[in-house]
């Protein structure tokens, strides 16, 4: 009992000691310091912006007499969401972060974020901007975040396959009955090939809602949050709709194939297949088309410019639908509320946000400019199907619902759709499943089922 | 103990207790008993229940009672429990340490050395090492089957549960093996000779002489690795409790709704009910050595 005690105070005492010897040393420097914390790591996830931040910054050290500290990360994005998150809550984040647009909402519901509304009218660069852009980092009619780069979301098809099917070039198909029917062809003239993909399931996670179920629900005239009303649509003649033409393009016309969609790293797998031409059509983002199929890259296509072509996504074609849809995303720069100097992170944004310095960027890997005079400048227009698609789609793209609810939502979307392809569930008993799941997350009262 | 122990005075008892009083109440006590309050609360890390969660008293039990993935991942919990807790652990640690009994030298030191080494070397690397050992294209399992006529298994996807319970088993079964092994020990071998010299077979003196002898042993075996294995987060760094949720274990599905979806307090309840589960184990463990006590 003596030898118990007497350990137990030593266990003790050794826990303590070093706990009173670590204090924290802080580094005094006349020299202001703004940290960025940026998900990029060199010869990794986003290396190329990793490297344009190198570039940069000590031109701009000089030029504000500061030092900027990059703070890299190499992680999944949902993992460097819950990282900023923690870190933000524990108030010791970096000064200025590199965010995705669609995490505004709730990080500036939980006050996590600086508004930058007091900067904007001093701001040169402000008027540059396309407004839905600066809607896309607001929040509540505050801003919090200035986008830096979008993306769009479209129909990419191997033009040489549609064209041995007999499909007329360029390919546009008005409504989703012409999109069966371009499949359909393929599928006659290369029975082995998978004709189409419009992504679902889990697996595909965030790629199977945006280039998913809410490219076919919002081009069905439908929402999955009804503004108005403040409440979670559950279920609609639009969702009956995305939920039929899933069911028809996999189950009953098998132009997809459930199975690849379904199993472990299929956007990998998909990017594979559609490389080697053994899909034909497939909706994905801008990035897919600048970064995945880039000539030189793992899953590059050689004259990719000359093989690959472009269409806008239809609407279904019922009454009340719209008659093109795209999804837009992004990311930029928020700025942390806890900043020690909140003035000179602001003009170290802005310093990251000029004309030249985003040119720059575009360089090293191309994107969707947010600003006009980016999307006419001459090093835009070197890249043919950015310039190309930018004025196309832009006009009429749209986001996804931004409010703290709805990435456990997306995730019961993406559930929805893989129960109906896999032919788990029929279209209606997924959908009443779908209801209850998101009943459960908002609760009843916050629901809607429109007739 | 029964008696009061007659060296030190109660006052000096209590002194020499309460450093460990008090780090037991730190970090074990109060958040436990914060989490049960959390999971009171809507509490989550984004969005406007950040700043002001409110108290939703047992809603969150109810929407967990309510979920077929919380049921889910219970029931992997429990086969991944009994595969390799149970099965793997305990009865492999009770195999080998009897084998070892009879064992000396160096094949006994060799054994007892290579599964002390797969305890102690960090989980994290551990969980690579499985990654790599088990990989479709470049793991040493593919490649040893590859060279003798098998097909390629993508183990971590075709095989997710039964990958985590080999793995756990081979990371835990040491700790069985050693305590097993000095529970023998304690084992007069006057017993198991004279049984021998009186013909009784292996499994005869299993039964009737070390399995009364290492029973108390046994059962603490069983509770602590059970504890252990339901709280195991570690095959999350194996399969991330996919595919399609097929290795998703309760610490896995309480890290998914308070990580990925940021509802601290609906991850604190069902953190509470792994609580209960825990202690309604412990409770039993109790139980049976009470009633081991009396009988």
């Amino acid at each position: 009992m003596k030898r118990f005690g007497k350990s137990i105070l030593f266990i003790f005492f050794s826990l303590c000691v070093p706990a009173a010897g670590c204090r924290k040393q802080e580094e005094k420097s006349s020299v202001p310091a703004v940290q960025i914390l940026e998900n990029a790591v060199p010869g990794g996830i986003n290396s190329d912006i990793y490297q344009w931040y190198l570039e940069q910054i000590p031109g701009i050290e000089k030029e504000m007499g500061i030092r900027i500290e990059l703070v890299p990360a190499g992680i999944r994005d949902e993992d460097f969401k819950a990282r900023i998150a923690l870190d933000l809550k524990g108030g010791r984040s970096a000064d200025i972060i590199g965010f995705d647009q669609f995490w505004v909402p709730e990080f500036a519901q939980a006050g996590f974020l600086l508004p930058l509304d007091p900067f904007l009218p001093s701001w040169p660069d402000r008027s540059q901007y396309y407004d839905s852009m600066m809607e896309m980092g607001s929040f509540q009619g505050k801003t919090y975040l200035i986008m830096r780069l979008t993306d769009l979301r479209m129909l990419f098809y191997h033009k040489q396959m549609l064209a041995d099917a007999g499909i007329p070039l360029p390919w546009q198909p008005k409504n989703w009955d012409a999109i069966i029917a371009a499949s359909e062809k393929i599928k006659q003239k290369f029975p082995d090939l998978i004709p189409l993909q419009i992504n679902a399931g889990v697996e595909m996670g965030e790629a199977a809602t945006m280039q998913g179920f809410l490219i076919l629900l919002y081009g069905a005239g439908g929402e999955l949050y009804d503004q108005k009303a403040g409440k979670w649509v559950v279920d609609s003649p639009a969702f009956r709709q995305t939920t039929d033409f899933y069911k028809k393009i996999y189950l009953d016309r098998k132009l997809g194939n459930a199975e690849l969609v379904t199993s472990p790293k299929a956007r990998e797998k998909t990017f594979e297949m559609f490389s080697k031409g053994r899909i034909a059509i497939y909706c994905e983002s801008t990035w897919f088309y600048t970064s995945v199929l880039k000539p030189g890259e793992s899953w590059g296509i050689k004259d990719r410019d000359e093989k690959i072509g472009w269409a806008k996504m239809p609407g279904s074609g019922a009454p009340g639908a719209p008659e093109f849809i795209s999804l837009s995303g992004g990311n930029g720069w928020v700025i942390s509320p806890k900043t020690k100097n909140p003035d000179l992170a602001w003009k170290v944004v802005a310093r990251l946000n000029t004309l030249s310095s985003l040119e720059k960027l575009f360089q090293k890997q191309a994107f969707t400019p947010t600003r006009k005079d980016l999307a006419q400048s001459t090093v835009v227009a070197t890249q043919p199907f950015i310039a190309q698609t930018a004025p196309a789609i832009l006009p009429f793209t749209r986001s996804r619902p931004g409010l703290p609810d709805y990435p456990e939502i997306s995730f019961y979307l993406q559930l929805l759709s893989e129960q109906i392809i896999t032919g788990k569930l029929t279209p209606d008993a997924a959908l009443k499943e779908f209801g209850r799941s998101v009943e459960n997350i908002v609760g009843k009262e916050n629901t809607i089922q429109k007739k | 103990m029964p008696g009061s122990n007659q060296f030190l005075s109660r006052k000096t008892i209590f002194a020499f207790l309460a450093p460990a009083f008090i780090l037991i109440s730190v970090f074990l006590v109060f958040p436990a008993f914060w989490v049960i309050y959390l999971g009171l609360t809507d509490q989550a890390l984004t969005g406007i229940k950040a700043v002001l969660p409110s108290f939703v008293f047992l809603k969150n039990f109810r929407v967990a009672l309510g979920d077929r993935f919380f049921y889910n991942a219970l029931k992997i919990s429990f086969i991944f429990c009994l595969g390799s807790a149970w099965l793997g652990q305990a009865l492999l640690g009770l195999v080998l340490a009897i084998s070892l009994y009879e064992l000396k030298g160096f094949w006994r030191n060799f054994v007892s050395g290579a599964a002390v080494l797969a305890w102690i070397i960090p989980e994290v690397v551990v969980a690579y090492l499985w990654i790599a050992f088990l990989d479709k294209d470049f793991g040493l399992l593919n490649q040893m089957l590859g060279a003798v006529g098998f097909s390629r298994i993508n183990w971590l996807y075709t095989h997710p549960l039964l990958a985590i319970v080999i793995f756990n088993t081979w990371r835990g079964t040491a700790f069985s093996l050693l305590l097993f092994s000095s529970a023998l020990e304690t084992i007069p071998p006057a017993f198991i000779e004279s049984a021998k010299v009186m013909g009784a077979s292996l499994i005869q003196r299993f039964f009737q002489i070390i399995l009364p002898q290492i029973r108390a042993i046994l059962l603490t075996d069983l509770i602590l690795i059970t504890l252990w294995t339901f709280n195991v987060f570690t095959p999350f760094l194996l399969t991330g409790g996919g595919p399609s949720f097929r290795s998703e274990i309760l610490p896995i599905y309480i890290w998914r709704t308070s990580f990925k979806y940021f509802k601290l307090g609906y991850g604190s309840s069902v953190s509470s009910i792994l609580l209960l589960i825990n202690l309604g184990f412990a409770l039993l463990y109790l139980l049976a050595r009470g009633r081991k006590k009396h009988a």
